[in-house]
């Protein structure tokens, strides 16, 4: 069973790996620059920490690796390259198929909609289908905030869900608790 | 043997009386190997969700559902203990959807326990379908047992299971060979699912039930997981809070990138200037004060990420200086100090207290 503190000490200790590198390499940064590294460094980190196990964590990594300068820090971030690799692989043939098989789906849905006849009465029909459109709706929501969602059906979707509210808590959690105490520190 | 007896007595005559009284008898044999069944262990029900998480599909389920269903099932344990334990059994996916299909008529059976009369009554009555299908669902969870390796049998079982299709679901009315043709498939060890009326094909159907079973136990697990989604119900309003849920902790975590910003000119966050910080304004404790002379060199050396490798084992001991609040005398694997530090309590008001204390 995964304990939280496991997940939070490996996130701290790729973060800090992270944003060492990152500190090493550019000397004056403005805030919004910083913020942004230290973000990516963060997300990357929480994501490497599923070590590629969980999609959205493939497609946080694989979006990160999209930009030149990100690939180093992912790289570094995540060890040796041949992992990386693997998880690129891994995501893009994913990615492939999931477009595909969503593509298929949709030509098919459009295709037997306009066959299917409502049997159940009037009302009945009408509140479930109100609700089934509010359902997809937020589905919809949920895809695009979650990284790569769009790719997954929904019961992975729920899935994925459930462990990115997990890492983004963790992250959460450390990310407040470093800054307060750098924050206590400076103020010292 | 009698189960075998029965099958063939019941294919021979679809719709007869003896069919009847030939499940009761069977249902009453049955009830030796519910006891059995009981009696094994279940799994734990871990209330942690990461565990949850760990397992594989089938047994995640499995938890969600043993105590969905000792909610849902106020009578005879037998049944909720039957779909506790059918979980048990090799991952069949026949058994999964099985399983799942029953924790959505157990809702409908809470009055309907009675094994005995089922039979007779379910054959006119339209209203005690559930009554029937809870009671063969656990005779066939049990039955299922020997399943796997009783292969002979599944030819008999998959006529029974072409036959079953007919059966209908609790909200229609049934006919009695139907009735029929489905209980005496009870007596079979395999698994049967049934299929609704008005289903075009059984395996599309059954399958978007398993699946819709599988979504709604996952989705439970997310109402837990998210705070104040107990209360609601509706699946729309769940994932109205989960979506908020989740765009605030995204939202925190740009926050805190933008503080951690701004609270460095550069993002270089010596964890070890952190900790002499703070264990510089901590001057009490005899153990923090032994430790800490030992930890001033160590704490010269920063930004070599190599000595950071090494530094995680001195943070180790550094630990009572932050878990003070909590008495460091308990047994702290070589974690982050502040990370054991975090996950204890709420950190910032920790560390706040921790500094006034000092001064």
């Amino acid at each position: 069973m995964r304990s939280p503190g496991s997940l939070k000490q490996e996130f701290l200790k790729k973060w800090i790996m992270g944003l060492q590198r990152c500190s090493s390499s550019k000397n004056s940064m403005s805030v919004l620059d910083r913020k942004k590294a230290i973000k990516l460094s963060a997300d990357i980190a929480m994501a490497s920490a599923r070590k590629g196990t969980t999609c959205w964590s493939r497609a946080l990594i694989a979006s990160a690796s999209k930009g030149a300068s990100d690939k180093h820090l992912v790289e570094q971030i995540l060890g040796p390259e041949s992992e990386r690799l693997i998880l690129m692989k891994k995501f893009s043939t994913g990615a492939l198929v999931c477009s595909k098989r969503i593509r298929s789906k949709k030509i098919l849905k459009r295709s037997c909609g306009i066959r299917r006849t409502r049997k159940c009465a009037p009302q009945a029909a009408l509140a479930s289908s109100i609700a089934k459109r509010l359902v997809r709706k937020r589905t919809q929501v949920l895809k695009r905030l979650i990284p790569g969602g769009e790719f997954m059906n929904e019961v992975s979707l729920i899935e994925e869900t459930l462990d990115y509210i997990i890492s983004l808590r963790a992250q959460v959690d450390v990310m407040r608790s470093l800054a307060s105490a750098s924050e206590l520190m400076n103020h010292n | 043997m009698e189960p075998e007896a029965g099958t063939t007595e019941t294919r021979s005559n679809g719709t007869t009386s003896d069919g009847d009284e030939a499940v009761a008898l069977e249902s009453l044999q049955f009830t030796d190997e519910i006891h059995r069944l009981i009696s094994a262990p279940s799994t734990d029900n871990a209330s942690s969700f990461t565990a949850l998480l760990e397992l594989p599909a089938p047994q995640a389920v499995e938890l969600l559902h043993s105590p969905e269903s000792a909610t849902l099932i106020a009578a005879p344990a037998p049944n909720v203990e039957d779909i506790k334990d059918s979980f048990h059994f090799p991952s069949n996916t026949g058994l999964i959807e099985r399983a799942a299909r029953f924790s959505v008529f157990a809702g409908d059976s809470i009055n309907n326990n009675n094994k005995t009369g089922s039979p007779e009554t379910t054959s006119n009555n339209s209203s005690a379908n559930p009554q029937k299908e809870v009671k063969s669902e656990p005779a066939e969870t049990e039955s299922s047992q020997p399943l796997v390796s009783d292969p002979t049998v599944e030819k008999r079982s998959m006529k029974r299971k072409d036959r079953e299709k007919k059966v209908k679901g609790s909200t229609k009315k049934s006919k009695t060979a139907a009735n029929e043709s489905s209980e005496d498939a009870e007596k079979l060890p395999y698994v049967h699912v049934r299929a609704r009326r008005g289903q075009a094909t059984d395996s599309h159907s059954l399958a978007e039930r398993a699946r819709r079973e599988k979504i709604n136990a996952r989705m439970k697990l997310l109402q837990e997981l998210v705070p104040g989604c107990n209360k609601i119900s509706g699946t729309a309003l769940v994932l109205d809070e989960i979506i908020n849920h989740v765009q605030s902790l995204q939202r925190q975590v740009e926050f805190l990138s933008m503080r951690l910003a701004a609270v460095n000119p550069r993002i270089d966050f010596n964890l070890d200037s952190i900790f002499t910080a703070e264990s510089g304004s901590l001057m009490d404790g005899n153990f923090p004060s032994m430790v800490m002379p030992l930890m001033w060199p160590e704490v010269q050396v920063n930004g070599n990420r190599q000595q950071y490798q090494q530094q995680w084992h001195f943070d180790a001991i550094q630990q009572p200086i932050w878990g003070r609040e909590e008495m460091c005398n308990n047994y702290i694997t070589p974690e982050n100090s502040l990370l054991s530090y975090d996950s204890s309590t709420n950190s910032a008001t920790l560390h706040s207290n921790q500094v006034k204390m000092e001064l």
